[in-house]
């Protein structure tokens, strides 16, 4: 269904998401990847790296412009820099306790604020010992432009769900791509080839943090300097550079 | 002009590299002899007076490579500032600030030209959003009129003037060109800065204009084709 050339000649087009020329295609700052005359779809989601000027919808971002049936389209691309975004799953530090809130590091371009009574069972009595330091696993609950960004530590429901503190571990610091590619299903060849000689935990937040814990500090070592050397290798690739890892080890 | 293959290694390459700390990203661009480094911080928190509630604030740093900054310098960061400030979409993060550090690695001529394309790669690859991509090239007319793109600092003497050319990139089009005409002139035809040198004449401004047209179309490719690249190795991570 995908279109065969780049022609400007889109009548051709029959109209669906699918078959606009650059679906799938990577797409620098500036193009116009849509044109909402030629869709005949009701209404259309832009996700992040698209903006709307009238009938068109052009990149900001570059990457490969990805679609979800029937009407979600965004641009995917790797960055160092988180921007926090709505419902996205993180891991931060906290960074200072304030009377009714902590403020949380998320790697964006400002703290966030966690307020004492995001956590499960917490009250005014109860409220969690956190120092500056602890590692959070969090969902961003508002993440506008012109406020600051909140995070918190339970799901709608006011349960834990595995959010919160997450203890001992070492925590470093990768691209928003190789994140979500550690998210991905089918699990990340990397991850596979790791799980079957250790044993360790994992927590990757979208902000481009890994958090990783195991029995002892050389399997840590050497679970993060896989998953770190692994951004720009193959899947084939990736599963020899863990076997002659554990090689090593073992 | 010079001939076609003498302008064509005038970039020999534009290498992309993630570096270590934290929202970096620093791209090299040769230009003959000509090497510069530009690096991206942000969008990034600011303090107090500096900081605009409105849109992000562009700084933009120029490091010689000897010497200390002076005026040619600050000059130098202005028109790269008010360039990048045309195609950064500021609006989308207010109270930031979006800093560009320009280091000359070496200046044999076209100085300015090469940091405009060294910061515009840089900002793609540090995801700063973009309202589209720039292209820049150096003209030079010399005393028989002739037209010589990416002069070197010797040749330069023998010019009568110079003038670097900032062309917006080709952006890929699902829609027709016409219907992206701004008062029935195609895109193409436009310019984000123009900063001349010397005296020239109209007639040799527009020579080089039109001829600076041209190369910015190559450069525009060439700066496409790396992004192309370097996207597509990030994702050799994922699986499927």
């Amino acid at each position: 269904m995908e279109m065969e050339t780049r022609d400007n000649d889109v009548k051709r087009s029959s109209g669906q998401l699918e078959s606009s020329p650059y679906i799938n295609k990577i797409v620098a700052p500036g193009d116009i990847v849509l044109d909402l005359g030629q869709l005949s779809i009701p209404t259309l989601r832009l996700g992040g790296g698209l903006r709307q000027d009238q009938d068109l919808v052009i990149a900001t971002k570059a990457g490969r412009l990805k679609f979800i049936k029937p009407n979600k389209v965004w641009v995917e691309g790797s960055q160092k820099r988180y921007i926090p975004s709505l419902d996205d799953v993180v891991i931060g530090l906290v960074v200072d306790r304030r009377s009714e809130s902590f403020t949380v590091d998320i790697g964006g371009p400002v703290y966030a604020s966690l307020s004492i009574f995001l956590f499960e069972g917490a009250t005014r009595r109860n409220i969690p010992n956190l120092q500056a330091g602890s590692v959070l696993y969090m969902r961003v609950v508002k993440a506008h432009r012109d406020m600051t960004p909140e995070v918190s530590c339970v799901d709608a429901m006011g349960k834990a769900s595995g959010f919160g503190q997450l203890k001992d571990g070492f925590v470093f610091q990768c691209s928003t791509g190789l994140a979500r590619a550690l998210l991905s299903r089918p699990t990340c060849p990397v991850l596979e080839a790791l799980g079957k000689g250790l044993s360790f935990e994992i927590a990757v937040g979208v902000n481009g943090r890994v958090w990783v814990n195991g029995d002892s500090v050389s399997t840590i070592i050497l679970v993060s300097n896989a998953i770190m050397n692994a951004e720009f290798l193959s899947a084939a690739q990736q599963q020899l550079m863990v076997q002659k890892l554990l090689q090593r080890v073992q | 002009m010079k001939p076609q293959s003498s302008w064509a290694f005038n970039i020999d390459g534009a290498a992309l590299f993630y570096a270590f700390s934290q929202q970096l990203l620093i791209t090299f661009n040769f230009v003959e002899n000509t090497i510069i480094l530009a690096a991206v911080y942000g969008p990034k928190a600011i303090s107090g007076r500096k900081e605009n509630p409105e849109c992000a604030i562009v700084e933009v740093i120029w490091k010689p490579k000897t010497g200390i900054a002076g005026s040619n310098e600050r000059e130098a960061e202005f028109i790269v500032k008010r360039t990048l400030e045309h195609i950064i979409l500021t609006a989308m993060h207010p109270n930031t600030a979006i800093s560009v550090i320009i280091q000359v690695v070496n200046d044999d001529g076209g100085a300015l030209a090469c940091a405009m394309n060294a910061a515009c790669a840089a900002l793609v690859d540090a995801g700063v959003p973009l309202s589209g991509l720039i292209a820049a090239v150096t003209c030079a007319v010399d005393k028989e009129g002739m037209v010589f793109l990416d002069p070197m600092k010797k040749e330069e003497k023998d010019f009568r003037g110079h003038a670097c050319l900032v062309f917006p990139g080709r952006p890929l089009a699902a829609t027709s060109a016409a219907s992206l005409a701004i008062d029935n002139e195609p895109i193409e035809h436009g310019i984000v800065s123009s900063v001349t040198k010397g005296a020239l004449s109209a007639d040799d401004y527009l020579n080089c204009l039109e001829r600076g047209r041209a190369a910015s179309a190559k450069i525009a490719e060439f700066a496409r084709s790396s992004l192309e690249r370097a996207q597509r190795g990030v994702e050799m991570v994922v699986a499927s």
